[in-house]
């Protein structure tokens, strides 16, 4: 019998008027199976898990059966729906009700009416494998995102559910806290044998490990097979999911490769060795060199210094660079390295203690306020609905400008022009995303300064906003921008720089910048470093191995 | 705010805090005898200084001069007394009305020190550890209210920045009106975003199954022997200062004729009694420092 079986379901939210949000769903999940469910934003995804949990499933029409062991879910009482079936949300921060790590841990056996005895066993045990017990007397306003979606899971984990959902866990999470999530999901699936079913933008880490992958596309389902097969499907309807596939398989169909299609790095790596038993003949593409002396930067930083208070520790530490007009840079590094503060320093929102920053030749505490953010300077804040106060976009935008024919314009630059008449909080991350660059854009900014522009967007959205990113290089904007997202710096960036330990150490272009790393740099490089040097995107390998061939051939 | 239990006194059951200082600013409101009262701020500033070290002396010398602003104000409005020592505004400045001034002063401040060291070991945690099991429902929504205001708070900054980043939002030279606009625009965001925040909330704690059975609370803190021994030692002391009281041995008048009883023969017992009550968390401070460097040095 099927852990989970979903019947011929269809659904349409009550506001949508009949249209339907699922249609004809039916698959099964199998008791202890791995399963990840994939789709581009919109395509159901989300609308498809809430059914599977009656107590979160929106209003609407819906017909069909989701069969739990064989019993209807809806005769599932409340209490064996919230047991048996563990839900992860998107969002860290609104899942958490309590202010203890300990009492959130808690909270579920709270509400079943646990004894004290087995409340206590159940908190401890998940508490030391979920490695919180250092942490477990704080205040969850402490703590990092990633322990907070930890937490999250580890007090579902604490009911000891059969089931565990997850709806894209990691999206509000940087890459080496997502990776650790996801690894201790992995973890929970492989020694407890939770049934789990995942929702993911960030294929790479799960694909290559899940039992099954079920694509969405509009509400159906296009494809419902082993990882392997799904790659090859994709790519073969050519469906625009196949962007969103783990770079070895995309290299791998892109460049019409021959055998067993890689999934993770190492058989990617084998895949490559086994392609060239000898060194091919081209192993690096033309590059450009680096510009290192710059005429008129558009940013210039001289030895940043700044703290947060008079006895906390530096966090800018000597930072210095600077970023030539009309160009795209990214600044990339770990986790509270300081990447966002230098950016909110040259806003001057941290005023830092010693050090110079010039923008487009002067001095930033020259310019007043209105002069500085007015076709000058302007920055994308990490979360965009800190930029929205009013009940459309059409409105926010018009805050920024009242001429209608401009807002228009920068609408159609961003691709928003369907979504204008929406409620900010309505839009998906992707739009959201764009209607706050929208927003800032506005203000006609040259320096536009972007702080993780790419977090929580899936691929496809990338694509788009990369794109936009391209348009505004071409009109002479200089984009300075934070970002966690390797694959993206290297790919659409112009130079590349690391800043680790309060200050930016090197600074390069992607290829030599990426390509000298062995462990900080794409998944493309790593997979095919010891056969091309420098080859640091998907496409860059494709190139590479397209034209040895064609030598050979 | 940092908050570290490393404190004995804080880290028995909350039972023990809640008791005590239920006592400490209980009875100290029922008491204005000056000898009481003096009393009482001594214990108050020691464990306050000891709780908060160097940072604690901040809020003692706050409250010397509301002392002092108190004392001589009464006065002022006060004018019942026998021993006049000058006229202010053509009304009497009484001796009397001066010392009761001080007193009722000393009294306040010595509350809202006892506070200071309630605020630092009666976390919520504890107080829900205390009351989540006899009222559930009221605890976890007074829980979440409370979560609510420093959540609030930071999302206020978060959007402020962002708006200053666009040119936008309040600068140094706008006008009132524009001030009051973007607050306005600020607020409503907020409201949007709380209630977003608040539905996703909802969904987590029934998706936790909240409200399917009838509540349990999780017992972080056990009660030990030694919590029930202090329990007990504080409810006698408290009998005995409560007989005390009772029977007019701490009775202070000041006005219109200065009165007060001296802590002499019997009462000093009674004193005694209500020393050793407000001393308990000095006391277990010192006793545990003490028997550290013992079994440290083995001194």
């Amino acid at each position: 019998m099927a852990h989970f079986e979903i019947r011929d379901l269809s659904f349409s939210y009550a506001s949508a008027k009949g249209r339907l949000s699922l249609e004809h769903v039916s698959f099964s999940v199998e008791r202890g199976e791995y399963i990840v469910l994939c789709g581009r934003s919109g395509s159901g995804k989300t609308t498809l898990l809430k059914q599977l949990k009656p107590v979160l499933a929106p209003a609407g029409k819906r017909s069909g059966e989701v069969l739990f062991n064989g019993v209807s879910v809806k005769q599932l009482s409340e209490r064996d729906q919230a047991a048996k079936i563990g839900y992860v949300m998107q969002n860290p921060d609104d899942q958490i009700v309590t202010d203890k790590v300990w009492h959130e841990l808690a909270f579920g056996l709270e509400s079943l009416g646990c004894d004290q005895k087995t409340m206590r066993a159940r908190v401890a045990e998940m508490a030391c494998y979920f490695g919180i017990q250092d942490w477990f007397h704080r205040d969850v306003a402490n703590l990092s995102g990633g322990q907070k979606q930890l937490l999250n899971l580890a007090s579902i984990m604490a009911m000891q559910p059969e089931m565990l959902i997850l709806d894209e866990p990691t999206s509000q999470l940087d890459p080496i806290a997502a990776s650790d999530f996801l690894n201790t999901v992995r973890k929970i699936n492989l020694e407890l044998g939770t049934t789990v079913l995942i929702t993911e933008h960030r294929l790479e880490d799960i694909f290559p490990h899940a039992d099954r992958a079920v694509v969405m596309d509009g509400g159906r389902i296009i494809a419902d097979d082993i990882p392997r097969n799904i790659g090859k499907l994709l790519y073969e309807q050519e469906n625009p999911m196949f962007t969103a596939m783990p770079t070895p398989v995309r290299v791998f169909y892109g460049a019409r490769g021959e055998g067993r299609c890689p999934l993770t790095v190492r058989e990617g790596r084998s895949w490559l060795s086994e392609a060239f038993p000898a060194p091919p003949r081209l192993t690096s593409l033309p590059e450009e060199p680096l510009e290192e002396d710059i005429p008129d930067p558009a940013l210039t930083m001289k030895e940043l210094w700044f703290r947060y208070e008079k006895d906390s520790p530096d966090i800018l530490r000597g930072v210095s660079g600077e970023v030539p007009a009309g160009s795209l840079c990214a600044i990339v590094g770990g986790n509270g390295a300081g990447k966002s503060t230098a950016l909110k320093a040259i806003c001057g929102i941290n005023r830092p203690y010693r050090g110079k920053i010039k923008v487009f030749g002067k001095p930033v505490e020259k310019y007043k306020s209105a002069e500085l953010f007015n076709h000058c300077l302007s920055m994308l804040p990490q979360d965009p609905k800190s930029l929205f106060v009013k009940k459309t976009v059409r409105e926010d935008l018009e805050e920024m400008n009242k001429d209608k024919a401009r807002v228009q314009e920068i609408a159609e630059l961003c691709q928003i022009t369907a979504l204008l008449d929406s409620h900010p909080y309505d839009l998906s991350g992707g739009e959201q995303q764009r209607a706050a660059l929208a927003k800032v854009l506005l203000t006609e900014p040259r320096l536009l300064l972007l702080d993780e522009p790419t977090k929580g967007i899936d691929s496809f959205f990338k694509e788009t906003f990369a794109q936009i990113l391209a348009e505004l290089k071409q009109k002479g904007i200089t984009i300075v921008m934070v970002s966690h997202d390797v694959e993206f710096c290297a790919r659409y960036a112009d130079r590349v720089s690391m800043f680790f330990d309060g200050q930016i150490l090197t600074t390069d272009t992607p290829q030599r910048f990426f390509g000298g790393n062995s462990f900080y740099t794409t998944a493309a490089n790593r997979m095919s470093r010891h056969v091309f040097s420098h080859a640091v995107t998907a496409e860059n390998v494709i190139d590479l191995y397209r034209r040895n061939m064609e030598d050979e051939g | 705010m940092k908050r570290e239990e490393n404190d004995a006194f804080s880290r028995c059951h909350p039972a023990v805090g809640f008791v005590f200082f239920v006592g400490a600013i209980g009875l100290g409101a029922m008491i204005l005898h000056p000898a009481y009262i003096l009393a009482s701020g001594i214990f108050a500033v020691s464990y306050y200084c000891l709780l908060r070290g160097a940072k604690g002396l901040k809020l003692v010398a706050l409250s010397i001069p509301v002392f002092l602003f108190l004392t001589f104000a009464n006065p002022l409005v006060n004018h019942d007394g026998q021993r006049v020592l000058t006229h202010v505004f053509g009304k009497p400045y009484t001796l009397e009305a001066l010392i009761y001034g001080m007193v009722i002063a000393g009294m306040l401040v010595v509350m809202l020190l006892w506070a200071g060291c309630y605020n630092a070991v009666m976390t919520s945690d504890k107080f829900m550890t205390l009351f989540g099991g006899v009222i559930p429902t009221i605890s976890m929504l007074l829980l979440m209210v409370l979560r609510l205001v420093p959540n609030m708070i930071r999302k206020i900054k978060q959007l402020a920045g962002a708006r200053k980043c666009i040119g936008r939002g309040a600068g140094e030279n706008a006008t009132r009106r524009e001030k009051i606009t973007d607050s306005l625009n600020v607020i409503s965001a907020l409201m949007t975003w709380a209630l977003e925040g608040g539905v996703i909330t909802a969904d987590s704690m029934r998706s936790r199954g909240y409200g399917t059975d009838k509540r349990t609370t999780f017992q972080l803190h056990a009660l030990r022997r030694q919590d029930a021994a202090l329990l007990i030692w504080m409810g006698l002391l408290a009998a005995a200062i409560i007989a005390l009281i009772a029977g007019g041995g701490t009775a202070a008048d000041y006005t219109p004729v200065m009165n007060i009883t001296p802590v002499a023969g019997r009462r000093v017992w009674g004193f005694a009694a209500y020393c050793l009550f407000l001393s308990l968390p000095t006391v277990l401070y010192v006793k545990e420092a003490v028997q550290w460097r013992i079994s440290r040095f083995g001194i």
